[in-house]
């Protein structure tokens, strides 16, 4: 006899996404970076700040921080980074 | 623009104007302050009685609106700001925004964002308008945050081309039905869970529409009640889900009364398992049971209190991992990057050993009358071993206690973290009979726990960094310092079987209101 099970996961279709168009060139263009708040975070995002700028071209770069790595990044954050109005963001993720 | 300032007179909002004082709410679908807000003002609807004195002003088309409302349960009048005309002439900045207009559509008083002092004043001054009683809307402590920033105004938001996500469902009440599934005849149920991802790599016992109907039978709820959202996915725990996921755990029936609270406090925003779930540290979730329940279901709170000596403390552990894994979505290697783990990410669920303390029980610190039932969660490292056979005196044991205590998350880094020492009995007589409260213990660990200064010393490693940050003691003639932040940030409970003279040491995870703050819930 065949048994009949409850499903125990979270049912819900995975929502779709798709990533933006990647830009053809950062030349010009106005790049933000989100630091996390992770000890040395800022370390690693002065040199691609750098880099960005010495290497690629970039116009300029938005430095955006969260107030803790340890929750999502709140509303405001998202706000200021959406109303500075980059071509793209870098988020540093973890240490 | 800036917002309306009070005395101004107000812009008109799309739709019928109250008639009378009013208190506006502009919100957006799938803003979750707007949410939280939803609810506290569909109360204040409810408690005013008849007429529009509450209007929530959607920035969304009807049909996502309502689904919200349907959601919430809320039952408020909407207005539709559909070309968002009046969130720009209100100048709103964010939502939820609201203003409290007088009868003449002048702004008495406004708010931005979700705030419960806000919705007491605003509500307050409403209800006098109206000569009807104050309705004291939203209170501390009531499961809900305090204070939760709004959401961009959508008339703010920069156009996008492409397609919205959808909405994340954080708030609805209700739930659908989960799906029966039939196995094919020749499968082994065991096997066919394991290969569908249900399960840790343990076997599970087959969730079967009757071992689940039995659960659901036990816990007297509804099964599409939605008891939380499980973050980070926020998957929906129905009485139905969990109770599937307690059968494949080996719960028995009656841990029903258990779970459903554990589930509700485990997804409480201030013990943010949000970030514990994907955190490389090593916390897990830690279950501290107080109350008659304890003997009630056979809680182990003494012997091997932290291994597997007993079903309840097993099992209800398992099946709290499990809701985390098949309804947060943290599974190991996808969210959940723990460098190392932690043998609790099995089951880490422990009694108080009130039977052996001199003391009240921990859910006394928060608040919990001694002799109720709660369940307590801090999200902790394994424990770490205690051993002091000789000491006679209160002082003297504890100092073994201290240096342990020294070397949470990294030896020198201060005033980042918590710690539950949880005494063993013998340990708790000897402080007992000592004449040493529960107070006096935490002081005298906060007063003694300390890193010399002179470790310091300039090679750059971990806390080092911060040290201009950290609070200077003496400490035995020694220049120190202090471990932590505040005594309160050292908790002590009694656990453990009767014989050997040993005590636990559990540190945090991130701590205080940017990480994860202990949590009680108080059960039937």
């Amino acid at each position: 006899m065949s048994l009949t099970v409850v499903s125990p996961l979270d049912e819900r279709p995975l929502p779709e996404g798709s990533a933006p168009p990647r830009l053809a060139s950062v030349g010009g263009a106005r790049i933000a970076l989100l630091d996390i708040s992770k000890g040395g975070g800022e370390v690693f995002l002065d040199r691609v700040d750098a880099l960005l700028r010495e290497r690629y071209g970039v116009s300029e770069v938005l430095r955006f921080r969260k107030p803790t790595f340890a929750k999502p990044a709140p509303e405001a954050v998202l706000t200021d980074i959406r109303k500075a109005q980059p071509q793209a963001v870098i988020e540093a993720l973890a240490d | 623009m800036p917002m309306l300032a009070n005395g101004v007179v107000a812009p008109p909002v799309p739709g019928q104007p109250p008639s009378g004082p009013s208190l506006l709410a502009f919100f957006k679908a799938d803003c979750p302050a707007c949410h939280l807000a939803l609810r506290y003002l569909d109360n204040l609807a409810r408690s005013i009685g008849s007429g529009d004195h509450v209007l929530a002003v959607s920035q969304n088309e009807r049909a996502s609106t309502e689904k919200l409302m349907r959601s919430l349960g809320a039952d408020l009048p909407l207005r539709f700001d559909r070309d968002l005309t009046a969130s720009a002439g209100f100048g709103l900045e964010a939502v939820p925004a609201l203003f409290l207009l007088d009868q003449a559509g002048r702004v008495l008083a406004s708010s931005q964002g979700f705030d419960k002092a806000d919705l007491n004043r605003l509500g307050g001054k409403l209800a006098k308008l109206l000569e009807v009683p104050d309705p004291e809307l939203a209170r501390p402590g009531d499961g809900n945050p305090d204070f939760q920033p709004g959401c961009v105004s959508r008339h703010l938001e920069p156009e996008s081309d492409t397609a919205a996500a959808d909405i994340p469902d954080l708030y609805s009440r209700r739930a659908g039905r989960a799906s029966r599934i039939d196995l094919p005849t020749e499968a082994d149920a065991e096997e066919w869970c394991y290969e569908s991802g249900y399960a840790d790599p343990l076997p599970v016992v087959p969730p079967t529409v009757e071992r689940v109907e039995r659960m659901l039978a036990e816990s007297g709820l509804s099964p599409d009640e939605v008891v939380a959202h499980v973050p980070p996915n926020f998957g929906a725990a129905s009485v139905e889900k969990i109770a599937a996921n307690a059968v494949m755990a080996g719960c028995r029936p009656e841990y029903m009364r258990v779970l459903v609270p554990a589930v509700r406090a485990l997804c409480d925003e201030r013990l943010d398992i949000h970030g514990v779930q994907g955190t490389t540290h090593f916390a897990a979730p830690l279950a501290i049971v107080n109350g008659p329940v304890r003997l009630e279901l056979g809680f182990a709170c003494g012997s091997n209190v932290f291994s597997n000596a007993a079903r309840a403390n097993s099992t209800i552990g398992r099946a709290l991992q499990l809701i985390l894994r098949n309804l947060g979505g943290a599974a190991p290697g996808r969210i959940d990057m723990s460098t190392m783990g932690n043998p609790g990410r099995f089951s880490f669920v422990i009694g108080e050993n009130e039977e052996a303390s001199p003391w009240g029980p921990l859910s006394e610190d928060f608040g919990i009358d001694a002799g109720r039932n709660a369940v307590t969660f801090f999200c902790a490292e394994p424990p770490r071993p205690v051993s002091e056979h000789k000491a006679r005196e209160p002082r003297v044991l504890l100092r073994a206690i201290c240096p342990v205590l020294a070397n949470l998350w990294s030896y020198r880094v201060c005033k980042r973290s918590e710690a539950v020492v949880v005494i063993g009995p013998e340990h708790a007589a000897t402080l007992g009979r000592g004449g040493f409260t529960k107070r006096d213990v935490v002081e005298f660990l906060f007063e003694n726990t300390g890193v010399p200064v002179s470790e310091y010393d300039g090679d750059g490693g971990e806390g080092t960094h911060e040290a201009g940050f950290y609070d200077e003691c003496v400490i035995r003639g020694v220049r120190c310092y202090r471990k932590f932040r505040r005594p309160e940030s050292v908790r002590v409970m009694v656990a453990g079987g009767p014989a050997g003279k040993f005590s636990a040491v559990l540190g945090s995870w991130a701590t205080g209101p940017r990480g994860s703050q202990m949590v009680s819930y108080q059960f039937a």
